[in-house]
């Protein structure tokens, strides 16, 4: 049975498309903006969006649309999945037909580039909206848009964001948890594709679970002294935004992080690997942000750096790897007293 | 606030309270209602066991919390709740206060004659005519910014007014000011000092103000306080409320603000609509005190450089308690340099949006947002306790934003700034408590050196994207600058913050130069400066 309330997905790349997908199983009446109308047709006819989640039927109570105004009337409870490039211009044009009752969750990882501002930001200076949040965690639209179990965390200052938004998503096979650091949860969510990227070139050079380990705990660490730089709660980055999404992204070939770090490992160069692909690797956007910010703040991310000399600086992945393992180690948490 | 609301408030600020809690009791109802009269038994025992023979009313209180206590052994729920019932209206009876009506329409009609004539009364031989010290008040208290448009506003919904605090004579300035833009007074909180002083008592009580006690600190007399400000807003009273709680002691700006207070707007705005009002809209106007001297500057600074400030929450023993100290201050003020300027930022919603000369909340983009819209749920407006404190949050960055924007630097400030900070850089292996009392290697500076460090501090305030204001006085040359600060300084201060002997610039009280600089933070004057160090220039434990 469909229930009343109406749910906006803004956004049918993948990631939107497989949370349209989640709401279609819950039942749930949900408008899923694509901006293209031959897209919208092809969900509307097939219940398939052939591009970005083929292989997958949404249900019966998704109806895809490119009318935002419509989406905004009806749905009271918006999710955002737009790339971090297109965020500001998307909420610009949401933000006429906003009103304070509406409540956005974005699903959107990465920062935007040259202001360093997180989507929720983005959202904040672009609409009239206060009831802001962010979902972000261990999710692979492949797996679950298969319906296998998975967690994700909804993080917002308001209550009534994470009530509403479990109410539409959280199932048998998908768990909402609740978080108050909208800016943990953003900074976790961007900032695991840098790592994803790094352990991409791990793999590519042929290296074990040793190495990704290493990678993966150096990188959490990185993560939490970056993100309580910008504001956010320590713990937060242990949890599903922190350390879950960093499992999950690292260990799946299926990321487009680990993709482009394992090409770059086997010598190909960034703009190749970029035109090859269809979707935005966050992480190269992510690393450039990240490090700038950390020269900014004086924050020392030897990671990061590694991995923006890799992609902007044309650095050889020998030598930084070499450069990696030649930082003396000390005491484990040292830099992350807080 | 007349007559026939003042009871109404009084009773309905108590009762919400009280019936807020019961709603909320879960069974035994026994056991939550006694733990509420016990917890409030158990703070105002406390306050008058502190408070010995502070107040006479203290015997009064005693009497009727022994009743309770007595009464407590063998109590019903019904008798816990007629308990509460009674010490809540206490509560109220006392904020509401004893307000003579036929006072209070006299001294509306008086007020900036009443400050004339308080000062006039102290010291008639040395202000001269009553006409020549209200010519000269007016000369001297500058008011700028939104006045057209939070008058426009005054129409369209209830305002409440929220200025920096950093003296005692706020609240009289404030009331001045409004009175002379043709406002109608406004209702605040003051606190129980200012009705005993006796240079503020006549205007406490006459200017619309109900009694705050800092030294009540049980959880239901804030409430009843807070549910009478809200009330009083519902009743269109427009309100003052200084959201930084207390005078600020550092000198800065404030920027961390109580949100207990503050959280009455969004309150009685969904109280409003509820009632269906005719104009539900909440105005909140921040508003920049700004002062070239400070009158409670000497006690303030110490006060605040002390590692038990908080133990002096309440300061009764500073200059504003010596009529000769507020007169030395209030002559300084019309016969000498000194200013006070009063800016009105731009008026906000309850969440923080900005509001057009309609009354209007726009969005970021300058887009009309319908305010009511953020407190409905399915187009009806509903109390939220959590979403409002989040909005309440909202608001209070937007006033401390605007706060920034707005505050004036004047030159007592840029050069209190700029001295302080080249005496930092000549003695850096110095912390900022020893370098205040011992003032490092050299005594002085040159008063050249001072000049262009007052035009670097100048240069990058005016780079500032955050604000502050500029003085008129700091488009002079730097040198000027200087000049009028070192005689401001040394016009009122017990001890010049700084003196001139020469072309040497003595540093000679630095807290004082501490707490003009203090005004100048927020604006990464660190950062801005581009020393070659690289340093914040914000010296390490002087953070407001």
């Amino acid at each position: 049975m469909t229930t009343d309330e109406c749910i906006g997905v803004i956004g049918a790349g993948n990631w939107g498309t497989t949370l349209a997908k989640v709401l279609g199983d819950n039942d749930k009446r949900t408008l899923l903006w694509a901006r293209r109308d031959e897209l919208c047709r092809e969900i509307n006819e097939t219940r398939q969006n052939s591009q970005y989640l083929p292989g997958f039927s949404l249900g019966p109570s998704v109806e895809a649309t490119s009318d935002l105004e419509r989406i905004c009337k009806s749905a009271s409870l918006i999710i955002a999945v737009v790339p971090s490039h297109t965020m500001r211009e998307t909420a610009r044009e949401l933000g006429n037909y906003l009103n304070g009752e509406h409540v956005i969750v974005h699903a959107t990882k990465g920062i935007e580039q040259g202001t360093f501002k997180r989507m929720s930001e983005v959202l904040r200076e672009e609409t009239c909206l206060r009831k802001i949040g962010v979902i972000s965690g261990p999710n692979l639209a492949k797996e679950l848009a298969a319906r296998q179990p998975a967690g994700t965390l909804v993080a917002s200052r308001y209550d009534e964001v994470f009530v509403r938004t479990h109410a539409a998503l959280h199932n048998d096979y998908f768990r909402v948890y609740q978080g108050r650091d909208v800016i943990g949860a953003e900074i976790g969510g961007g900032f695991k594709n840098i790592i994803a990227l790094a352990a991409g070139v791990a793999a590519g050079l042929g290296l074990g679970d040793n190495t990704k380990a290493l990678l993966l705990t150096r990188g959490l660490s990185e993560m939490a002294r970056f993100g309580v730089a910008m504001g956010a709660e320590v713990m937060t980055f242990g949890g599903m935004a922190g350390m879950g999404d960093l499992i999950a992204t690292c260990s799946s070939p299926l990321s487009r992080n680990h993709q482009v770090g394992a090409r770059l490992a086997r010598g190909e160069k960034l703009e190749d690997i970029q035109r090859d692909m269809r979707m935005v690797a966050e992480g190269v956007k992510m690393a450039k942000a990240a490090n700038d910010f950390a020269v900014r703040k004086r924050l020392d991310l030897p990671i990061v750096r590694a991995v923006h000399n890799l992609l902007y600086e044309h650095h050889q992945v020998p030598l930084l790897l070499k450069e990696l393992m030649s930082i003396p180690a000390g005491p484990e948490f040292a830099a992350l007293t807080v | 606030m007349r007559p026939e609301h003042r009871e109404r408030a009084r009773i309905e600020a108590a009762t919400r309270v009280v019936d807020r809690h019961v709603a909320a009791l879960r069974p035994p109802e026994e056991v939550g209602l006694e733990a509420l009269v016990n917890d409030t038994l158990y703070h105002e025992r406390r306050r008058l066991e502190r408070d010995r023979g502070g107040d006479p009313r203290n015997a009064d209180d005693s009497a009727f919390y022994h009743r309770i206590q007595k009464r407590l052994r063998h109590a019903s729920a019904r008798d816990l709740r007629e308990m509460l019932d009674q010490i809540a209206l206490r509560f109220a009876s006392e904020i509401v206060g004893n307000f003579d009506d036929r006072v209070y329409k006299l001294s509306t009609t008086v007020v900036p004659t009443g400050l004339s004539v308080l000062l006039t009364a102290m010291s008639p031989g040395k202000l001269g005519s009553l006409g020549s010290l209200r010519h000269g008040l007016s000369d001297h208290v500058q008011i700028q910014g939104t006045v057209d448009h939070v008058r426009k506003l005054l129409d369209k919904g209830t305002l409440v007014v929220v200025p920096t605090h950093s003296s005692h004579l706020d609240s009289i300035v404030l009331g001045y000011a409004v009175h002379l833009l043709g406002l109608p007074p406004l209702l605040y909180g003051a606190g129980l000092n200012l009705f005993k002083n006796p240079v503020t008592s006549f205007f406490m009580n006459n200017l619309g103000a109900y009694r705050v006690d800092r030294k009540k600190t049980a959880a239901l007399y804030k409430e009843v306080l807070k549910e009478y400000a809200t009330v009083a807003l519902e009743l269109d009273y427009n309100n003052l409320f200084f959201p930084g709680g207390t005078r600020s002691r550092s000198g800065a700006v404030e920027q961390k603000l109580k949100r207990g207070l503050l959280g009455t707007a969004v309150r009685a705005y969904v109280g409003n609509l509820q009632s269906r009002r005719d104009k539900p809209n909440l105005y909140v106007v921040p508003c920049t005190i700004s002062y070239k001297l400070g009158l409670e500057a000497e006690t303030l600074i110490d006060d605040y450089l002390k590692e038990v400030g908080k133990n002096r929450y309440i300061i009764e023993d500073d200059e504003f308690s010596r009529p000769r100290q507020v007169l030395n201050f209030m002559s300084n003020l019309v016969s000498l340099d000194s200013r006070v300027v009063i800016t009105f930022s731009r008026p906000l919603d309850v969440v923080g949006n900005f509001v057009d000369e309609e009354g209007r909340s726009l969005d970021p983009r300058g887009r009309v947002v319908d305010a009511a819209s953020y407190v409905s749920d399915g187009g009806v407006a509903v109390h939220d306790a959590q979403r409002d404190e989040e909005y309440t949050n909202e608001l209070s960055a937007a006033i401390a934003r605007e706060f920034l924007r707005d505050n004036l630097a004047m030159s007592t400030h840029v050069v209190g700034y700029a001295l302080l900070d080249m005496i930092q850089r000549e003695n850096p292996d110095m912390d900022l408590y020893r370098l205040l009392r011992t003032g490092g290697r050299s005594p002085s500076v040159t008063a050249t050196d001072l000049a262009r460090e007052t035009e670097r501090v100048i240069g990058a305030l005016s780079r500032s994207t955050r604000g502050p204001r500029l003085s008129d006085e700091l488009s002079s040359d730097p040198a000027a600058v200087v000049d009028d600060a070192l005689r401001a300084f040394g016009s009122y201060h017990t001890h010049a913050a700084a003196v001139r002997r020469g072309d040497r610039v003595f540093h000679e009280n630095r807290n004082l130069l501490l707490y003009y600089g203090n005004r100048l933070k927020g604006y990464d004057l660190g950062r801005n400066l581009a020393r070659p160090s690289g340093e914040a220039a914000e010296p390490a434990g002087a953070r407001a």
